[in-house]
Order: structure tokens, then sequence, then C-alpha cells
């Protein structure tokens, strides 16, 4: 081919390319992502958010789009940029985008969001004299926070920590002490507590969720009480409890996400974790909002609805006995039809 | 290669003076944009979708960095910095140095900006230019320290400055998960300034700091091209040793190159924060520092050409988020452009091949590639 044709043939490719986008028609409903910047593969939150609500959306027949944060400074430029595609469901994730999705719903009342993991309350998020933020008055109306029920997935970690544990002592290393880590370790606590009354439950709070070293430090202090579980709850600094507990050949309980696939380190030690299931949350919402019944206010994904739950045993499946098992999924039987309770109170 | 074309007459024409120098980058944009089409089209499942992507991701990127409502404005907010921190690599590249720590500086701009705009109570219009000053005095202070480093010790700016960076994102990241965290609200970040330090928003995310870009582009054209100084600090670049004998001292010309992109490269983090957002948050890493290493390269360190080259880089990073939204592709494919352009133009031989162009008379305008190690 010679160079003019080569030119014309490259050419030809980009009119054509403009001529077909231009035919390109919108449907009615639209769904949108704004992921953090952990991005599409983080094999955490924004991955799991991203599959639940395009695998919905494909499903429910709705147009899908979404976009990766590059920085923080971002959010408000990609929210923005959802609104004006004519997005009727804007998905935001994690707690820093927060103040965020707040501010863009407040200026966009037309439009539903939903956030993952992230709850406002009178004086937190909206106005201290109202009954809840998710009302007109509020200003919250039109969104859905999709939280996790942490203490009752915690619960069933602590449940198989409490019959796994051979010296009947038992840890976890925290991140900060906000609501959704106090839940899983009260949760985990009290689960272990009622597996084996004479349990003693060791604890530390970390206040920042990116320090393996100290997280590390704290496992093998425990360790050293005599723990022989580490139920890591706190990002990267749970991440050292795990190490902690993998290095000195003890059990571990992984937090989140399903940590078998996140933290490969420590696959030998990892008995399960605590998983909160942001694809089924997300998915739910999705199909709500394709069949109009989605509604503004926290959505809570529990055990009974799936949102919630103790990811596979991997390669302890066949080292955990069968009586941890039972025991595992009558607490989640229970959790589901109301008969335990995890011992909770905010 | 013919390397030598007398010029035909004295006078140059319009098309000698404007279209010549354009041609490489233009072209270089061109064909990036080419390439990135190619890749689009055969990394997709199959041809036909290919197109389909390619023309939503092209046609979004170009509605969405001009037409759409705000695009253009958008582009412009982006524009801004990358004009400043452009300059900050531009103006020691004519001194024979290279500025790789336009991001810290940015970063500490931003960073003292917010501490003045913070603390200190003052009346509207005074307030902004006294936090523009700080965010100006932060990022000087950042190119400060190479800059001495390099002219008294000889120890190089690539490396320090570099290191600087680092000091930056983790001293900035501290303060702003510690002393200056405010409590009330989500995410990490830290109080915001006072509203009196804000600088007006026009339409949507568009504030006036532009305007101050633009005057501190012309400024700094002027000074370099029309004043002594300007002149003994691109003497000291071309070459130290006859600057040296001509009177001028290279180190001072050194320090004083760092200093003064380190001091715009601060101002365009203190206008960030005053325009847009506010506050400092962990994630003011936004990599201005670093594509303007790019623009500086594409404006050939001429500070007027920065201007359009900003604006390329600018219109690209904002329509580049339509790749994704609108065709589902990755933003990094702007990444790639970006990358494909600088190739093009650091090689220009490559275009010039390409388009059957003749090479100019004279692109001695542009600053000297800054020397090797040691120089």
């Amino acid at each position: 081919m010679s160079k003019k044709r080569m030119s014309l043939f490259v050419l030809a490719i980009l009119v054509l390319s403009l001529v077909l986008a231009a035919c390109g028609g919108t449907a009615e409903k639209k769904v949108c992502a704004v992921l953090d910047t952990g991005g599409e593969n983080d094999k955490s939150f924004n991955e799991f958010t991203l599959k639940g609500a395009r695998e919905a959306a494909d499903k429910a027949g709705l147009e899908f789009a979404h976009i990766v944060s590059e920085s923080d400074a971002d959010y408000e430029k990609n929210i923005n940029n959802f609104v004006d595609e004519g997005c009727g469901l804007i998905i935001t994730v994690g707690f820093l985008m927060g103040d965020t999705t707040k501010a863009a719903a407040i200026a966009n009342p037309d439009v539903n969001f939903a956030i993952v993991d992230v709850d406002y309350w009178p004086g937190f998020g909206c106005d201290e004299g109202v009954d809840s933020c998710y009302s007109e008055e509020g200003g919250l109306s039109n969104v859905t926070s999709l939280m996790f029920a942490e203490d009752e997935v915690g619960y069933l970690a602590g449940t198989l920590a409490g019959c796994m544990s051979e010296t009947a002592v038992i840890g976890t290393v925290s991140g900060m002490e906000i609501p959704p880590v106090v839940k899983f370790v009260v949760g985990y606590q009290n689960g272990a507590k009622a597996q084996n009354p004479s349990i003693e439950a060791l604890n530390v709070y970390i206040p920042d969720f990116n320090d393996p070293t100290t997280g590390k430090q704290a496992g093998e202090t425990q360790i050293g009480q005599g723990a022989d579980v580490i139920f890591g709850v706190g990002g990267n600094t749970g991440n050292g409890g795990l190490l902690a507990a993998h290095e000195a050949g003890l059990m571990a309980i992984g937090v989140d996400v399903d940590q078998y696939n996140t933290y490969p380190e420590v696959q030998a030690s990892l008995m399960t974790s605590a998983a909160k299931n942001m694809d089924v949350a997300t998915g739910d919402a999705v199909t709500a909002y394709a069949n109009d019944t989605l509604e503004a206010g926290i959505q809570l994904a529990t055990v009974a609805n799936g949102g919630v739950g103790l990811a596979s045993y991997h390669d302890w499946d066949s080292k955990v006995p069968a009586e941890c098992k039972a025991a595992v999924d009558a607490a989640a039987a229970g959790l589901t039809d109301g008969s335990i309770s995890t011992g909770y109170a905010p | 290669m013919a390397s030598s074309t007398p010029n035909e007459v004295e006078s140059k024409s319009f098309r000698e003076r404007i279209l010549r120098p354009l041609a490489v980058p233009l072209l270089a944009v061109f064909t990036s944009l080419v390439i990135g089409a190619l890749i689009i089209v055969f990394t997709a499942e199959n041809p036909a979708i290919g197109l389909d992507k390619l023309g939503k991701g092209y046609w979004g990127m170009f509605e969405g960095a001009f037409l759409k409502r705000n695009g253009i404005l958008n582009t412009l907010v982006v524009t801004s910095p990358l004009i400043l921190t452009g300059l900050a690599v531009a103006i020691p590249f004519h001194a024979g140095l290279f500025n790789i720590g336009a991001e810290g500086q940015f970063i500490m701009g931003a960073f003292t900006a917010v501490l003045a705009g913070i603390y200190l109570d003052l009346p509207p219009v005074i307030h902004p230019i006294v936090v523009m000053l700080a965010g100006f005095a932060g990022g000087a202070l950042w190119g400060l320290i190479p800059g001495l480093l390099r002219a008294y010790l000889g120890a190089h700016e690539v490396i320090n400055t570099i290191m600087m960076n680092f000091i930056a994102f983790a001293l900035v990241s501290f303060a702003v998960r510690g002393p200056f965290l405010d409590p009330n609200t989500s995410s990490v970040q830290t109080y915001p300034i006072q509203k009196t330090a804000e600088l007006v928003r026009i339409s949507g995310r568009f504030h006036i700091g532009i305007f101050v870009t633009l005057l501190v582009a012309s400024v700094v054209y002027y000074f370099l091209y029309k004043t002594t100084w300007g002149f003994s600090l691109r003497t000291t670049g071309h070459n130290p040793n006859a600057a040296k004998y001509a009177g001028i001292r290279p180190r001072q010309q050194f320090v004083l190159s760092l200093v003064l992109a380190g001091g715009l490269a601060g101002l365009a983090g203190s206008l960030e924060v005053q325009g847009l957002t506010h506050v400092v948050t962990t994630g003011i890493r936004a990599g201005y520092g670093f594509d303007a290493i790019g623009v500086s390269l594409l404006a050939l360190n001429n500070p007027l050409a920065i201007i359009p080259a900003a604006f390329i880089f600018g219109a690209l990073n904002i329509g580049g988020d339509f790749l994704q939204i609108r065709a589902g592709l990755s933003v990094h494919i702007v990444s790639i452009l970006q990358a494909f352009i600088l190739l093009f133009v650091a090689a220009p031989s490559i275009v010039r091949y390409l388009y059957r162009l003749k090479v100019s008379g004279g692109v001695a305008e542009g600053a000297p590639v800054t020397r090797g190690w040691g120089g």
C-alpha cells in the first residue's frame, strides 16, 4: 500500500467511526459508577462494586458507564460529568466520596445516588435538627446508602475462631475505631464467646489503616499472650496482624473481601475472610432502580440477604472440622431468623 | 539529512515565523491520535466493536473537552496549572537545568497557601493575593534547596528535585493526617481556607486563576527575552563558561532559575487550592508537575508556546475521561497519547520523515537540551 492509500485508509476509519458514533441511541435509564482511585482491579470495594453494578445493569437492559478517579480531587468532576451524561443512578464508592456525593445529591435532586459503605446521620452529613437525613428536610431524599452488617459477619468469624482456637485466646488487629471496625470486633468477640464462654478476646485499635508494621507488632504481642487466631480488621494494618499469625504458623481471618485473593502471601494460614459482598449490594440497588423500587435511606446488607458472609475456606476446607462448620452454619441460620443477636449496640 | 536550508529572504513571512515551528508539534499530536485510534481498534474484541468504541471515545473526548456544558471551561481549569508548572520546567531548562520537582513544588505551594488561607485574617482582594504569595514562597523554598545544592555543592538537580518531591509528599501527607486534619468531614483533608481567600468562580469549576496564570506567563516571557536578567539566565544555559567570562555568575543563575520555577509551581498549587479544592487532601498529587515536563517539551520551552501546549494537554486530560465514560476504554489511553506526542516532539525527524517536512532554518530559539551528568 502506498503512503497515500495508507493515509486515506486511516482517514476513512476516523470518519466512519464518527458516523457510527453519531448513530448511537441512548437508553432511558442509565446507571453510572464513579470508582475511587483504587481502580477497576483492586480486588476490593471498587472491583466488586463495578462488577455488581455492571452485571445488574446488563441484566436489566440498562446502559452502564463507569469512571476511575485519578485523584480525590476528581470526584466532583466525575460525578458532574455523569450528571451531564444523563445518568439516572450514580453509584459512588467509599468513605472519601461521602462529602462530594452529598453535595452532588443536594445539587441534583432528580438524580438517584447510591453510595457504598457511607451513611449520613443528623449532624454528620446533614442538619442537626432533622429526624432523618434521607428525607426532603434532611436534603438527601435521593440517596441510598449501601451499608453492611459487619457485626453479623464478624459474629460468624468469631464463631469459627472460638471453635478453632486451642488456646482459648483470640485476637483482633483493628484499624481506626470507627463504626464499621467496631462492629466487626464486637460481633467477632461475641460470636467467639457464644461458642466458648471462657474464651479470652484480645483487641487493639490502631488509628491508621495503612500501617502494617504496627499491625504486625500488635499481632505478635497478642500471639505472645497466647492468641492462636488473629482477625485483621483494618486494611493494611490488619494485614500486618494476618502476617504475624502466618509467620507464627497460626490461624488468620481476613476482612472485607476474600483475602485469599488479595493477600496471597498468607494463604496457607487464612481460614476464611469476613466478607462484605459489595457486588450483591450494588447489584440489588441497580435492580431496584431498574424496577423503580429503589428507596432512599440505608439498605443494610446482612447475612440473611447474602450481602455479608464468610468467604470460602479454600485451603482450610479440609482442616476445619465438620463441627466448626456446623457451628458457623448454625450461627448464620440464627442470625437469619433473628434468634441470635450479635450484641452490637451503636 | 540536509542540515542547512539558507533562508531565502531575511524578512520572514508569517508562514516562516509561525507555521514552521508549529508543524512538528501539531503533527505530533495528530499522529498520536492516529496511533491511539489504531490501538483502540486493534485491542477491541473485534474491529467492528473497536470502530464503535473509537467513534464514541474520540467524539466523547472532543465533546467533553470543548463542546459540552462547561467542557471548554473544565479544560481551561486544568490548563492553568499546566501552564505554570510547564513554566517551572521551562525556566530551569533555559538555565541548563532539568527540574523534575515541579510536582513537589506544586504540593508545597498548595500547602503553604492553605496555611495562609486558614490562619491569616485579611480583607477580601488582599487575602487572595497574600495566599498566592504564600504559595509562591512555599514552592520557591522547594526550588531553592536543590538550587543551592546544585550551585554550591554540585549535587545534580535531577536527583535532588526528585527527592524533594518525596519529601513534599510525605510532609504534606503527615500534616494533613495529623496536625491540620479537619475532623468534621469524611475525607482526610485540612480545614478549608477562609472565604476571603477563595478565588471567584465564574461558572461551574471555572475560576479566575487562569487570568493570573496568563499574566504571569507574559511576565515570564518578558523577563526571559527582554531583560538583562533573562539574558544572563539564557546565556548560562547555553554555555556557563562563556557566561562566566561575560561577567555572569552561573551559580546565581542556577539558584535563581530553580527558585523562580519552584515559585511558579507553588503558585499553581495555590491557585488550585483557592479556586477549586479550598483544602489540601492526601490526594493532592495531581500529576501536573510531571505532565509539565511534557508541556514544556511540546512547547520547545518557549514561555508563550507553553500556553497552547498546556491547553492541548489539558484538553486531552479532560476529554480523556470520556474515553471511559462513553466507550468504556481505559483513561490511560490518554497517557499513551501524551507519551507518543512527547516521543514525536523529542524525535522530530520521525515526524519530518512521515510527512516529508523540510528541516526549518532555525529552531535556535529553543532552549538547549540540558547537559549530561556533571556538565
